[in-house]
């Protein structure tokens, strides 16, 4: 099964090929498809379509108004949210007590998902921009809560019995130890949070809002532009994408001691 | 070279079956353009019966003549023959049992046993009286139940005896089988090892890099060298079963043959060193 | 025994001083009643839907459109991981398609499934289907990759034939992967099926009932609905677990 082989070097690396030979296909199929008229305009805009929107909204200025409302309400809900969750998640890790008297509401909370809150909200709140930066902070607070718990409850006896047998005072010892130990768990609930609330700020957008991306994909469905709504989706598929890559790179970088 | 047969080597009428005839055995690896010779002329009979343990230094290729034995590789020159018929691929006439005791975990010992018989034409009936008696042989009765993460290395490793034993397969192929387990549990094992060979008699071949084992075992010793591997000599080992470990000829013929696998591997010290000095010579 | 009691009673603090603070802020005026509904006309609301089948029958058409879609997905995921797991041609010409789909966000589905498919049930549960499609193909995927060639090497040995091989090893031994897949998928189908019925407005369902009251301002309803969705929630996770916990009771508890 261990076959030793030679690999013939090609001018591309191989893995990069494949990677984007499917969407590549796809992306021909899905021209090729709108050209000969397959399927009703109606149901399947042709890419030309789509970008002559990307075009039009952009000379409108509507699109950088969405994206900057978008962008906005997830940096201001993923920052405030993610700071309370990591305070949050590392008392917990510390302190046992403190973790007796939050759990049981933590976990309870944590079960219903983000979306379901948004009526709820909505009737709180009403559809202005607090509801939605509260939705993206509920939706940051408790990954990064979780990672910050995890983190600090995983940090090996081991390091602090060398720490301890070393006489490490208390600041080196955060610094040196507790830090790195926690930080790659850390980076990863912040990803996996921004990845939520970019979602979840969509999809409460696409409910209720007057501006923002979702809003725009919801208003182009009302007014039957099938290339709005695709614009739309590709953004949010791009944005999410970006985020998530960056935020892998930023974890590679930081978390540099962690093996695979 | 060595086909002495002790005297007190009693054939019963079934293990006159289990003859293993290796017939100028070759195997190679292909390393980019260079040739690995791992196994070089490699001739041995195994009589029916008969216990045979084989020692060497690591990369001599002794577990790669159990594999190609047990029918798991097929690429090699020569001819290896059961009772005259060349063997092609594996086969519940051949039977293993290896190093890492390859219990599969989601089974309990029973079930693992049992599955060794799923391709057999006996009755549910039969299956069920083999398994247990052959849990009872390796003396785990009472843990048919229980999940292999619930064992000891020495259990787990007695279960698989088990489960190579209960097709009773003409030939018992063993591959350091007692390698991974501690020395008490090593001592224990052996013992039950040459417990089930006298009931059993079937023909067991063993590899092992532990020369006290291999004597206690073995009707004969097979020790190898590396680089090619090749057989090296084959001592008859004498003695009475039960084998006594401080008899004078035991520890004689120990000596011996690890003064042979010390020589040999000064001897591959030598020629290495010798061979780098020419290299530098030339580049 | 003691230790666990107070334990317990720590844990009931938090949302106990909650529910009197939601309590106190109704009572401050009526404009904070109507959004802070008073936890007594809660109660009587959640009985009164409770008789008169409402609440019910929301729930009962969350959970088909949540199982529907979870068979469905999971098992069409569960099948087409397998294939990719067992054989490496099927991986090397299906998985990049697979992967490049997997980069579009479920949300970016949403809206294109609402034009092609409606507003209804259908629309529903195939967002369901797809969120939990995804979880099942790379687990089981995993689960079949990660038999040990080890175990294989046994099964070639003692005889036996490609079919036993499957039924014996390959997939008792993939269980512990693909649960880790059912769990998300059970995870993922909720949300998504909440998810599409707040978003697909048409037939019954929890989401949809929480919309309505959400457009009547009844927070009364909305809460017993958010309540509702996080119990479910919860019930799936206790019960995979103990499913789990029997069929993968095989594995050490190290």
């Amino acid at each position: 099964m261990n076959a030793i082989s030679t690999a013939k070097r090609l001018p591309i690396p191989a893995d990069a090929l494949s990677l984007l030979a499917a969407p590549l296909t796809m992306l021909a199929l899905w021209v090729l498809v709108t050209r000969a008229q397959w399927v009703p305009e109606q149901l399947l805009v042709s890419p030309t379509k789509v970008i002559e929107a990307v075009g039009e909204l952009w000379e409108a200025g509507e699109l950088q108004g969405h994206l900057q409302n978008s962008l906005r309400r997830l940096f201001l809900g993923f920052f405030s949210g993610a700071i309370f969750g990591l305070i949050f998640g590392v008392l917990m890790g510390l302190s046992k007590s403190m973790e007796d008297y939050c759990a049981p509401l933590f976990n309870a909370f944590r079960q219903i998902p983000s979306i379901a809150f948004i009526p709820m909200l909505i009737l709180i709140f009403g559809i202005d921009e607090t509801f939605k930066i509260i939705i993206v902070a509920k939706a940051a607070f408790f990954p990064v809560a979780l990672g910050g718990y995890d983190s600090v409850r995983g940090i090996p006896k081991n390091y602090l019995e060398v720490a301890k047998v070393y006489q490490c005072p208390l600041w080196p010892l955060i610094k040196q130890v507790v830090i790195p130990a926690t930080v790659p768990q850390i980076l990863t609930g912040l990803r996996l949070s921004l990845s939520r609330s970019w979602m979840v700020l969509v999809a409460a957008e696409l409910m209720a809002a007057d501006s923002g991306i979702g809003q725009m994909m919801e208003w182009g469905r009302q007014m039957f532009r099938m290339d709005i709504v695709v614009v739309g989706v590709f953004i949010t598929g791009v944005i999410g994408f970006a985020l998530d890559y960056g935020f892998k790179w930023l974890e590679s970088r930081l978390a540099r001691w962690k093996t695979g | 070279m060595g086909n002495l047969i002790h005297p007190d080597f009693k054939r019963s009428a079934k293990s006159l079956s289990g003859e293993l005839s290796i017939q100028s055995l070759h195997k190679q690896y292909r390393l980019e353009r260079n040739y690995l010779n791992v196994l070089e002329n490699i001739n041995l009979t195994i009589l029916p019966g008969e216990f045979v343990s084989i020692v060497g230094p690591s990369g001599c290729g002794k577990s790669t003549i159990l594999r190609l034995v047990v029918g798991l590789d097929s690429d090699f020159q020569g001819r290896i023959l059961l009772d005259g018929k060349p063997i092609t691929s594996t086969s519940t006439d051949r039977g293993i049992v290896f190093q890492d005791h390859r219990l599969f975990p989601w089974m309990t010992v029973w079930e693992n046993i049992a599955f060794a018989l799923v391709n057999s034409d006996l009755s549910s009936a039969e299956k069920r009286d083999i398994v247990a008696l052959n849990i009872e042989r390796v003396n785990l009765t009472g843990f048919a139940n229980a999940y292999p993460h619930q064992l000891s290395g020495g259990m787990a490793q007695r279960a698989a005896i088990a489960r190579a034993l209960v097709n009773e397969p003409k030939i018992l192929l063993l591959d350091e089988p007692l390698g991974a387990l501690d020395a008490l549990t090593r001592l224990y094992l052996q013992a039950e090892l040459q417990r089930i060979w006298i009931e059993h008699r079937s023909t067991m071949i063993m590899v092992t890099h532990d020369v006290e084992e291999a004597l206690f075992l073995g009707d004969r010793v097979v020790v190898m060298q590396a680089n090619p591997g090749r057989i090296k000599r084959v001592v008859p080992v004498p003695l009475d079963h039960p084998r006594d470990r401080s008899s004078p000829l035991f520890h004689r013929l120990k000596d011996e043959i690890l003064a042979d696998l010390i020589d040999t591997d000064s001897t591959a010290e030598a020629k290495r060193a010798k061979s780098l000095a020419l290299r530098s010579d030339l580049g | 025994m003691g230790m666990v009691f107070f334990k317990r009673l720590k844990g009931l603090v938090l949302p106990l001083a909650l529910l009197m603070t939601w309590e106190m802020a109704s009572r401050q005026g009526r404009a904070y009643a109507l959004t802070f509904i008073p936890i007594e006309k809660i109660g009587r609301s959640l009985i009164e839907i409770t008789l008169n089948g409402e609440l019910l029958t929301n729930l009962l058409a969350s959970l088909g459109t949540a199982s529907t879609g979870l068979l469905i997905g999971g098992t069409v995921g569960l099948g087409l991981g397998s294939l990719m797991g067992l054989y490496p041609r099927v991986d090397k010409i299906i998985g990049p398609v697979f992967h490049s789909f997997r980069q579009v966000p479920l949300l970016g589905w949403i809206p294109l499934i609402g034009l092609w498919f409606g507003n209804g049930c259908l629309a529903k549960t195939l967002v369901v289907c797809l969120a939990s499609f995804y979880p099942m193909v790379l687990n089981s995927y995993a689960g079949i990759r990660n038999i040990e060639n080890n175990h294989l090497e046994v099964c070639r040995v003692l005889g036996a034939s490609r079919w036993q091989t499957y039924r014996y090893i390959l997939i008792p031994g993939s269980l512990p992967f693909i649960f880790i897949g059912i769990y998300h998928a059970l995870a993922f189908s909720w949300i998504s099926t909440v998810g599409s019925e707040l978003l697909f407005t048409a037939g019954p369902g929890l989401g949809g009932m929480m919309q309505t009251a959400q457009m009547a301002a009844k927070m009364d309803i909305v809460i017993i609905c958010v309540a509702s969705i996080g119990i479910v929630g919860l019930l799936m996770n206790v019960s995979l677990a103990k499913l789990s916990g029997h069929l993968l009771r095989w594995r050490s508890t190290r």
